[in-house]
């Protein structure tokens, strides 16, 4: 679908009566495309107006074209601020280790359901493990928060009776990021994997009984025929996560936050909510969130551009 | 899961005081507090003070207000509902809960939409000076000077109130609630149980090493006495107030809302690296290992402390008001500070009498600027100030034998419990409101056992209190930078080293980022704005 428009577009930008032309036939299409374009410009685009912010000193009474220019004073600031570091190595590792352990999951969960011979027992699998991405993320948390309290936990009363000592998790920064991802993994995994079954649903059987035929065994069909067929959807589903690198899962993490995790908890999100939104510090924050921008921005389009010239599937 | 923001010791004393007040309102049969006249001063005030300013032409003005836990919506609440009636002024209310208000308020001034004026909305000292300066409040004086005699005469009484409150610029930006009611002052009194006490054989502790003994006992003894080792020796809300509860037995106060000690000769010492700060640090990592403290200090919301408060299984603890544990009122006994390993002893954490700073201010666009500071004034007179707590006489309260308002009975044995029953008449439960707290129009957060907890601490009381001070644009700039930094740096290490996740052989790793943080710098500015303001 997306390079559908995006081509279309493109071979309609070559010459402008072309595009004219093809705009009034297709009229009904572009009809259509209005409505995401208007999308885009009122709420992702429009805004960026107030990223100049973050080279001012705002003051509200004055707006944001009156506040005084202050330069890359906001971005020295945070550049030199204690915390620097600790949110970068929090942010990239939380996310270069979902990105490592979580993004196979759902690939490998889809490889599994497709394999399996019985419908039924395969659409049960499926509800059984997309059903969590439906629980409430204040609920999930909630729940990580009995089953792993210190003394009451589930988790603490099994290793109290296997003789292990009890563990603080929700406490201990060591235990923050594991836990973090491993959850994440239970609540998603079902739900990704959707776009990876569809994507093997349409691999043409007929590959699968030539393979067959050939004498090739389950593992060698899904090693040669599966993964191929759902590789191009795999390499631009990871180009998309790369450009969320440094988004990680803000509310799940502020609402797991305490004090004693903060070492390992504390994100550049999370901190740009708590300086900006709670401490009303909006110049030094637009700052820290440009930044995190133009970070995700040269990762995306370095990853993009190696995967042009290894000539897969890329965005563009 | 501690999503709350990071606020100084007095300030999280304050919240839980404050939150306190509004549970309060139980206890309120027969006070002890005395009273000679003969009338209750509903009906015996009259003349300028006491009537409410009205408006000749129905006026509307909008106001953004905190809705704390026990408030009701402040449209029904009867007593702006009847001050309307008098006052000829609407007002238009949009009431945040208190969860969500600072992000509401922040975004309210960001967006230089701004309400007529801001009620029970917490401004901050720093937030006062950024939006005054730049002109989105407006400067309060001349109005109280000429529309607010009730104001007035309490800064004629309690000059360290105007002091407080009037920025170096000579204006005044924001106002406070004025509390000369002591025991309100007092938000983190110390409580201890009374009857594990007798049960046990044991006197009240007054050192530090007896408090151990003595809750050592309490964990061990099963003092409840139902064969459960299920007793909590020392519970505390969060850790923001206990060490504002014990600090006072290490030296350590609270003084200019901050983590302070002034000398007698006016110098200024933030102690965050303070060995005494270290000291009491390993005092509390003894208890939390011990687990003489709660070790759900951490991770507890507000609703479980309470109900933990109310199991019967809590040794000690420290609030402002009996009215919180009313059902165990029998069991405890406001007790006295203990005395530290060098000889402290004293109260840590007292709030001036300017105890909520920014709780009313206008903004800049109101158009009824003498007829807002009117309607606001009648709430810090004899008569308005119990007409503000209590409502209406007959309706809802009524004047005891001796003189002092009391809810009605229907009222304080509400099943929603008092403190919400009120919430829904008054904004005044939870604290914070712009209102004149004294020993005549407090009843119900002024009970016999909170008295006389007052007066055992008397003698325990520092000398003076200092608010927090409001600076010049620029020191409030740098403060605001400073503090991001040191404040969440110094709450994490305070955690941590109390929990045991750090050890105390990194107290100088500590002290060192610390300076690295230029906590120096913010002690000059805090020396700088106390001399400018008191010497």
């Amino acid at each position: 679908m997306r390079y559908a428009k995006r081509t279309e577009t493109a071979v309609a930008r070559s010459s402008g009566s072309a595009l004219w032309r093809r705009m009034s036939t297709r009229y009904d299409l572009y009809l259509m495309l209005l409505l995401p374009t208007a999308y885009y410009l009122i709420f992702q685009y429009a805004p960026m107006y107030g990223m100049q912010i973050a080279f001012k000193n705002f003051i509200a009474a004055k707006g944001i074209g009156g506040s005084p220019w202050v330069g890359l004073d906001q971005f020295t600031q945070f550049f030199d601020s204690y915390y620097f570091w600790r949110l970068i190595r929090n942010t990239l590792s939380i996310s270069v280790f979902s990105l490592i352990f979580a993004f196979p999951v759902p690939i490998l969960l889809a490889l599994l359901i497709n394999e399996i011979g019985s419908s039924r027992f395969k659409r049960w699998v499926q509800n059984v493990t997309y059903i969590p991405h439906f629980i409430s993320l204040v609920v999930v948390v909630g729940m990580l928060g009995i089953f792993l309290d210190g003394d009451h936990g589930f988790v603490n009363q099994l290793l109290k009776e296997a003789g292990l000592p009890a563990v603080s998790f929700l406490q201990s920064p060591g235990w923050f990021k594991p836990i973090l991802i491993l959850s994440n993994i239970w609540q998603t995994m079902g739900f990704s994997s959707i776009i990876y079954i569809a994507a093997l649903s349409g691999i043409d059987p007929a590959q699968y009984e030539a393979a067959m035929i050939d004498g090739a065994s389950r593992l060698q069909r899904v090693r040669h025929v599966s993964l191929p067929g759902i590789l191009p959807t795999m390499t631009i589903l990871f180009i998309l996560e790369i450009g969320h690198l440094m988004n990680v899962g803000f509310e799940k993490i502020l609402l797991m936050q305490n004090q004693l995790n903060m070492e390992s908890s504390d994100v550049i999100a999370t901190f740009v909510y708590r300086v900006g939104i709670q401490q009303a510090q909006y110049s030094y924050t637009a700052a820290v969130g440009l930044f995190n921008a133009v970070i995700n921005f040269i990762l995306l389009i370095a990853v993009n551009w190696a995967a042009r010239r290894r000539g897969g599937a890329s965005l563009w | 899961m501690q999503v709350s923001p990071k606020i100084a010791i007095l300030g999280a004393a304050l919240l839980v005081a404050a939150s306190l007040t509004g549970c309060a309102g139980g206890g309120g049969n027969n006070s002890n507090s005395d009273n000679g006249s003969s009338a209750g001063p509903a009906s015996a005030s009259s003349g300028s003070s006491g009537e409410a300013a009205g408006s000749k032409q129905p006026i509307t003005l909008t106001m953004l207000a905190q809705r704390s836990g026990q408030n009701g919506p402040y449209k029904d609440m009867l007593v702006f509902q009847e001050y309307e009636k008098k006052t000829n002024i609407h007002v238009e209310w949009t009431d945040v809960p208190a969860s969500g208000f600072a992000e509401k308020k922040n975004l309210v001034f960001a967006s230089n939409e701004l309400p007529d004026a801001f009620f029970k909305a917490g401004i901050t000292p720093t937030e006062a000076i950024k939006y005054g300066t730049s002109g989105m409040l407006m400067p309060l004086e001349d109005l109280i000077a000429k529309d607010a005699p009730n104001i007035s005469k309490l800064f004629e009484q309690y000059p360290e109130v105007l002091k407080a409150l009037t920025a170096p610029d000579g204006h005044i930006y924001a106002l406070s609630d004025i509390v000369t009611l002591d025991n309100a002052r007092i938000g983190l009194k110390p409580w201890i149980n009374r009857q594990w006490l007798q049960k046990l054989g044991l006197k009240e502790p007054t050192t530090t090493d007896e408090l151990l003994n003595v809750l050592r006992a309490f964990r061990d003894n099963d003092p409840n006495g139902n064969g459960q080792k299920d007793e909590i020796p020392i519970l505390a809300a969060d850790l923001g107030s206990l060490v504002g509860g014990i600090s006072g037995s290490f030296g350590l106060q609270n003084q200019m809302g901050y983590h302070i000690n002034v000398d007698d000769e006016g110098k200024v010492k933030v102690w965050l690296a303070d060995d005494r700060y270290k000291q009491m640090l390993m005092y509390l990592h003894q208890l939390y290992q011990e687990k003489l403290l709660d070790n759900e200090i951490i991770s507890q919301d507000q609703p479980t402390w309470l109900s933990k408060l109310n199991s019967g299984k809590v040794g000690m603890f420290y609030i402002q008001e009996g009215a919180a544990f009313e059902k165990l009122k029998d069991q405890y006994i406001g007790t006295i500070p203990v005395k530290g390993p060098n000889g402290d002893q004293m109260v840590g954490s007292v709030a001036p009498i300017a105890r909520s700073f920014g709780a009313f201010a206008i903004s800049s666009v109101n158009k009824y600027p003498d007829e807002t500071m009117k309607w606001l004034d009648y709430f810090y007179g004899d008569e308005g100030s119990i007409f503000f707590r209590f409502g209406v006489e007959g309706k809802t309260y009524h004047i005891g034998d001796d003189g002092l308002p009391y809810f009605n009975d229907d009222i304080l044995n509400d099943p929603r419990g008092a403190g919400n029953a009120e919430g829904q008449i008054t904004p005044y439960p939870g604290g914070g409101s712009p209102e004149w707290i004294n020993d005549k129009n407090s009843s119900g957060i002024n009970s016999p056992e909170g008295i006389a907890a007052t007066e055992r601490l008397q003698p325990y009381l520092p000398k003076k209190v200092y608010a927090a001070p409001l600076l010049d644009a620029s020191s409030n700039d740098r403060l605001d930078n400073l503090r991001r930094d040191i404040d969440t740096y110094a709450d994490e290490s305070q955690a941590k080293f109390i929990v045991g996740n750090l050890s105390f052989d990194k107290w100088d790793e500590y002290v060192n980022t610390l300076k690295k943080m230029h906590l120096d710098e913010v002690e000059q500015i805090y020396q700088q704005a106390f001399d400018k303001l008191y010497k």
